[in-house]
């Protein structure tokens, strides 16, 4: 990348040298140059600290889920105890944040909402810029912790799609070994009814129990097989549930997004029609001052020309 | 290695925007704890504004953090806590403003940063002003961006600087004028160059505009290099031209003909008919109202096809439309219309994946309806402006007019009296005068009675028509005129006169090429050639004495290029640059600038301007010798 000129050097120097124009003394350039060195620690008001302090839960948050990123995605590393406790401990941070969130968004309507009471008489800290500037600040916020829960949703989502296909291959073999052992039992009864065939009666008896044994065995596969089928299906209307709730939450967290930049929005139009408001008060104040001084003259006119009459009647 | 000219830029920006801390990688690195200044105000003043519009977005702006944008003049409120990150000009204005902000104290530190480097003067009024106004605590930085220049597309560039044509060629135009002029552009072709970071070697054709601008910028540059801490990479004495560009630089005078046609690609159109501004484009939309498009390039179908000709691409939006709605028809067909179907378990977790994916591309395809929904109005106002305008026919008797080098007369005449406003008659009658061989005056004149028939300011038409008449009698032009002009401008002018002549003989060839490509090609090759043996080289790297002998591995073919056309260029010749540079094996890479991108419209009316300052009024016929 190209470096870039910094010139805060020769600013410097000009600086001195225009000290020294001035006459000013030497502690007092001394001063000057100092501050140049020493930044001193500005007073930061409560509602940036707070956004601070928001912000950096979200890097934490950030960090949170790059680090157990792989322990969630690989089927080897953890149970699926351990991967529903991480979920939990995402969402309840993710809520804490969207709290934290709103009480500065409430904070901001509150102080507009107090200042109005007064008679106008605004503080420094309440005009139109700084409204905007704060409504910026909460949006951006907004916006990370969007970014963060979509990236949570995308993890989610590969989960889900794993345990699906998971489910897929076994249900495939089941019903494999189903058919595998439907055809076994088609070919063992065949073979037995050939058996039957070839045997007399007085071996009915034994093999129709056989036939009665596997009979038996193959309903038991069924009805396990019919569970295990339940098993799935609710499974799957679960993990539909699931997704339609992450869906929802992200439409949520979405939703404020949207309405902070709504706001912020309407707080940057504030500033541009505080401005033309000025303008157009200043425009008032002269009219109103020609036409007094007009008026004024109009009336001192007639006065005199009444008493003229009068005086001259 | 490409040079990707945007990239850069946004990549400055962006840093400017952080601060001019080193950026801290995003992935995973943790936010927040080492760097305490996240939120920040941005304030520009109107030319950076244009810089910075085509670049960034207000969403993009907000992911760095900056929380509101205002401009320089605008009556602002103090916001405590909170740096601010300035980007303006150094101009005495913008510099006042500041030392009133700060003696105001609107914030709480302020970042400056310059678009190009401040002079001295400027940088000690700032300072005097704000220890008098004992606000010096706040300022925390200055800073030079370089970056003044608007970058437009990946490789196309301009540097806003109106009117440059009528200045460079005003024959009552000082020496300090056009001097002036020049520097300009110098330092804001050195803020490009600063901005790539390459220092590359120079080739101009001799005279005019061209070489001034050349040999001051080769001066800048070897300055620079010569100083400590330059801003260009420490490479040694690079030697080998594969690692080095070349910046090939015009005058407007080298092709006049380009600037006036009527072209009928996609691009030039826009430009043209619907006056497309920092790839932003006002159209009337479908129910009346008016809607804003933007055009840049994250808009695939315009980077797609933005040079084909008009009709084939009504042919690519249809086809694209088709496309689109068998896309949605399947995505319906997968998830909603399996109504009949048997619900056992295999389909339904097939559902399931199927909704899924449905949901995950349905983003995608309604950007892509939206692409599609834009173009096709983009299309419909300029199919309707074509119509009104009869601009296909214009285009193509134009480009007849220029490889036949001459046309029926009747056909001129009835082109004349035909439809078109008086812009597109006018630029048809002087695209006439350049391309006829062999003027006769009794043509000229009905051509000039039927345009005054139409009501049309016949002042652009005599300029070129005098411009070409001198071209007859150059060296009695030169003896003649020597008494009244200035010795610099004089020389300029006459020769501007010289310039033009060549320009007058760059017809197009049988292939339909410009004669800037065929130009730029040959040069990029470095093979020997007659048309540009005639050329200057100037190198800033090396030393002063050595310019003959070892300049000849300089000449060796180059793989990217850099052009610059002083005086306006337009989307005709970046197109025909990008598709020289596509067509070459390897591939090579280009990046064309100019000083200000104009429309035929507004070239023409710089040739009136200029037309009216010589005295040439739509009146006489006669050309006033001044």
């Amino acid at each position: 990348m190209t470096k870039v000129r910094d010139r805060t050097e020769d600013f410097k120097d000009s600086v001195h040298r225009a000290a020294l124009n001035l006459g000013y003394n030497e502690f007092k350039t001394a001063t000057i140059m100092a501050s140049f060195i020493l930044q001193k620690r500005r007073e930061r008001s409560p509602f940036t600290k707070a956004a601070l302090k928001t912000l950096e839960s979200i890097g934490a948050l950030e960090q949170f889920l790059m680090t157990h990123k792989k322990d969630y995605l690989d089927l080897r590393r953890t149970t699926e105890q351990e991967r529903d406790g991480i979920e939990h401990e995402v969402t309840v941070f993710i809520n804490s944040c969207k709290e934290q969130i709103d009480v500065l968004k409430n904070s901001i309507n509150a102080e507009e909402s107090n200042s109005k009471g007064w008679l106008g008489i605004r503080g420094d800290n309440l005009n139109a810029d700084t409204i905007a500037h704060k409504h910026g600040v909460v949006l951006i916020l907004s916006e990370k912790l969007h970014s963060v829960t979509s990236k949570f949703d995308q993890l989610r989502a590969i989960r889900f799609q794993d345990a699906i296909n998971r489910v897929m291959p076994k249900r495939k073999l089941k019903s494999g070994i189903k058919n595998a052992t439907e055809s076994s039992n088609l070919q063992s009864t065949e073979v037995n009814n050939s058996d039957v065939r070839e045997a007399n009666e007085f071996q009915a008896e034994p093999i129709r129990v056989q036939q009665q044994v596997l009979d038996d065995e193959t309903r038991a596969l069924q009805v396990e097989l019919a569970s295990m089928l339940d098993a799935v299906q609710e499974t799957e209307t679960k993990m539909v549930e699931m997704s339609a709730l992450n869906h929802l939450m992200s439409t949520h967290v979405l939703q404020q997004t949207q309405q902070i930049e709504h706001l912020y929005e309407q707080a940057v139009e504030a500033t541009k029609n505080v401005q033309l408001g000025n303008k157009e008060l200043s425009q008032a104040i002269q009219r109103n001052s020609g036409s007094r001084t007009f008026l004024l003259l109009f009336l001192f006119v007639l006065t005199f020309s009444i008493l003229f009459l009068d005086w001259y009647s | 290695m490409a040079l990707n000219l945007r990239h850069k830029q946004t990549e400055c920006i962006i840093r400017m925007l952080n601060l001019n801390q080193t950026v801290i990688s995003p992935v995973g690195a943790g936010v927040g704890t080492a760097n305490e200044e996240v939120y920040k105000i941005l304030i520009y003043d109107r030319f950076c504004q244009d810089i910075l519009s085509p670049l960034i977005h207000v969403k993009d702006l907000r992911k760095h953090g900056v929380t509101l944008y205002f401009l320089v003049d605008k009556d602002r409120k103090p916001v405590h806590d909170v740096p601010a990150v300035y980007f303006v000009q150094p101009t005495q204005l913008n510099i006042q403003r500041i030392v009133s902000d700060t003696s105001k104290a609107l914030y709480d530190s302020f970042h400056l940063n310059f678009s190009s480097s401040i002079p001295r003067p400027l940088l000690e009024d700032l300072a005097s002003g704000s220890v008098n106004s004992d606000s010096i605590q706040r300022i925390s930085k200055v800073h030079d961006q370089y970056l003044e220049f608007v970058t437009l597309e990946d490789n196309l560039f301009s540097l806003a600087n109106k009117n440059c044509y009528v200045q460079l060629n005003d024959p009552s135009a000082g020496e300090k004028e056009i001097e002036e002029i020049i520097e300009k552009i110098v330092s804001a072709l050195f803020c490009v160059l600063a901005t790539l970071a390459v220092v590359p070697i120079i080739r101009c054709p001799p005279g005019g505009p061209a070489e001034m601008v050349a040999s001051l910028l080769d001066q800048r540059l070897r300055d620079h290099l010569l100083a400590k801490n330059n801003l260009f990479t420490e490479g040694g004495n690079f030697t080998s031209s594969f690692q080095r560009p070349i910046l090939c630089i015009f005058d407007r005078n080298f092709e006049l003909s380009v600037a006036i046609q009527h072209e009928f690609r996609y691009k030039p159109l826009v430009h043209d008919v619907l006056g497309l501004r920092l790839n932003r484009l006002n159209v009337k939309g479908e129910k009346g109202g008016m809607k804003s498009f933007e055009l840049d390039h994250s808009d695939p179908f315009w980077m797609a096809n933005g040079s084909l000709e008009f009709p084939e691409v009504a042919v690519e939006i249809e086809t694209q439309l088709n496309k689109y709605k068998k896309d949605v028809e399947e995505v319906n067909r997968r998830t909603g219309g399996n109504a009949g179907a048997e619900f056992d378990g295999t389909d339904l977790i097939g559902n399931t994946k199927h909704l899924m994916s449905a949901v995950n591309s349905l983003p995608e395809l309604t950007e892509r309806k939206q692409v599609i929904d834009k173009h096709t109005n983009i299309a419909t106002a300029l199919l309707g402006e074509i119509k009104e305008r009869s601009l296909d026919s214009y285009a193509k008797m134009e480009s007849e007019m220029m490889i036949r080098g001459g046309i029926d007369r009747n056909e001129l005449l009835s082109m004349l009296r035909g439809k078109g406003d008086k812009m597109d008659k006018l630029r048809f009658a002087v695209m006439y005068l350049i391309s006829t061989e062999s003027l006769s005056p009794s043509e000229v004149e009905t051509v000039e009675i039927a345009l005054r028939e139409s009501e049309v300011d016949t002042s652009a038409f005599q300029y070129v028509k005098k411009i070409k008449s001198l071209n007859i009698s150059l060296a009695s032009a030169n003896s003649a005129s020597r008494s009244n002009i200035v010795d610099w401008a004089e020389k300029l002018y006459g020769q501007s006169i010289s310039a033009v002549t060549a320009g007058m003989k760059n017809l197009l060839s049988g292939d339909h090429q410009l004669a800037l490509t065929r130009t730029v090609d040959a040069l990029m090759e470095g093979k020997p050639n007659p048309e540009i043996d005639s050329f200057l080289v100037f190198d800033p790297r090396a030393p002063k004495s050595t310019s003959g002998s070892s300049s000849s591995h300089l000449k060796g073919p180059f793989k990217e290029a850099i052009v610059f056309m002083i005086g306006g260029g337009n989307y005709v010749e970046h197109g025909s640059l990008q598709d020289l540079a596509r067509s070459q094996q390897p591939v090579k890479h280009v990046i064309y600038g100019t000083t200000e991108l104009l429309t035929g419209g507004e070239f023409i009316e710089q040739l009136a301007v200029l037309g009216k300052k010589m005295g040439l009024g739509s009146g006489d016929i006669a050309p006033a010798v001044k």
